[in-house]
């Protein structure tokens, strides 16, 4: 799953690049060439014109909200100040205490918010 | 014997937290946070009464200033009734319980007792809240199928947010009350 180049993407970049191109000329000279023109070419059933502005428009204002919208979901989950997910979690509940050996690093565990803060904030005598 | 000292809050107002010792067992804090002041009140009311006058020039209705007199009184009123709290008071009595009080600027005074077997500690927690992280002080209620799960946290000092000093001292003067808990014998 490296990200170097492969002959099948090589293929792939340059057909996506070709229709890419193809796609972008084909939104311009829908949008600008006058209907009468097109119709008398034998090409009538395409869309109304006025998609050709509105759909930009719907796209950069979706974008736009989506940045308040992002902003917004994450203020709604962020766990209130009363909320016991600020303190624990489940992993932490159901986490088994190794025992005590002398000499080796203790293992890893949730340590609980009582013994951290009298740590940190009652001075040892 | 009481005493006074000048903190901050997260906002940066000042506060003042006083600290009583009733007895060996009983310690009352109350932070007191700054009383309306009158630039506030003006600026507010002007405001309200410039854009009234606005409106009233545009629509030559007299209704709109009176609207806007109505509304300043009867907001100043919710204001001070519903919304400022001028101070937060701690009260902890060893082996009865805690008494948390709120006292808003028109007197109305909104007070919570938790009885000490519920109490499971006192602490400090950080999280998260309007983009900033703050400390604040909550209660850790006991859970009654778990002795060591918690089943509620009780913030305590929400409108005034004292910062982390003035937290350190009313965490440390709970904690010398919650100690003799272990101490003293049980009793039922």
């Amino acid at each position: 799953n490296s990200p170097a180049p492969l002959p099948e993407r090589a293929i792939y970049g340059f057909a996506l690049f070709l229709g890419s191109w193809f796609g972008f000329i084909l939104y311009l000279i829908w949008a600008y060439i006058p209907e009468t023109w097109l119709f008398s070419l034998g090409l009538t059933y395409w869309p109304q014109k006025y998609w050709a502005v509105a759909l930009p428009v719907y796209l950069l204002v979706a974008v736009g909200i989506g940045y308040i919208l992002l902003f917004g979901i994450n203020m709604m989950s962020t766990a209130p100040l009363n909320s016991t997910h600020t303190i624990t979690d489940n992993y932490a509940k159901k986490q088994q205490h190794k025992k005590f050996q002398e000499e080796a690093i203790p293992a890893l565990r949730d340590i609980p918010i009582s013994e951290v803060n009298r740590m940190f904030f009652l001075p040892e005598k | 014997m009481a005493e006074e000292r000048r903190f901050r809050s997260v906002s940066g107002a000042s506060i003042a937290l006083r600290r009583r010792q009733h007895s060996a067992s009983c310690r009352e804090l109350a932070v007191r946070g700054p009383r309306l002041q009158l630039r506030s009140l003006s600026a507010a009311t002007s405001a309200v009464w410039l854009a009234a006058y606005g409106l009233f020039a545009l629509s030559e209705n007299s209704m709109v200033l009176s609207a806007a007199i109505f509304i300043t009184l009867i907001g100043l009123i919710i204001y001070l009734h519903f919304v400022k709290i001028d101070q937060e008071s701690l009260l902890v009595i060893g082996s009865l319980g805690i008494q948390v009080t709120s006292s808003y600027a028109s007197g109305k005074e909104s007070t919570t007792f938790i009885e000490m077997g519920q109490v499971k500690d006192v602490v400090i927690n950080e999280a998260i809240h309007m983009q900033k992280v703050i400390y604040y002080l909550c209660i850790l209620l006991q859970d009654p199928e778990d002795p060591q799960g918690v089943s509620e946290v009780v913030p305590l000092f929400q409108s005034s947010k004292p910062r982390l000093d003035c937290l350190i001292e009313v965490y440390k003067s709970c904690q010398e009350i919650l100690e003799q808990r272990k101490t003293a014998p049980q009793s039922s």
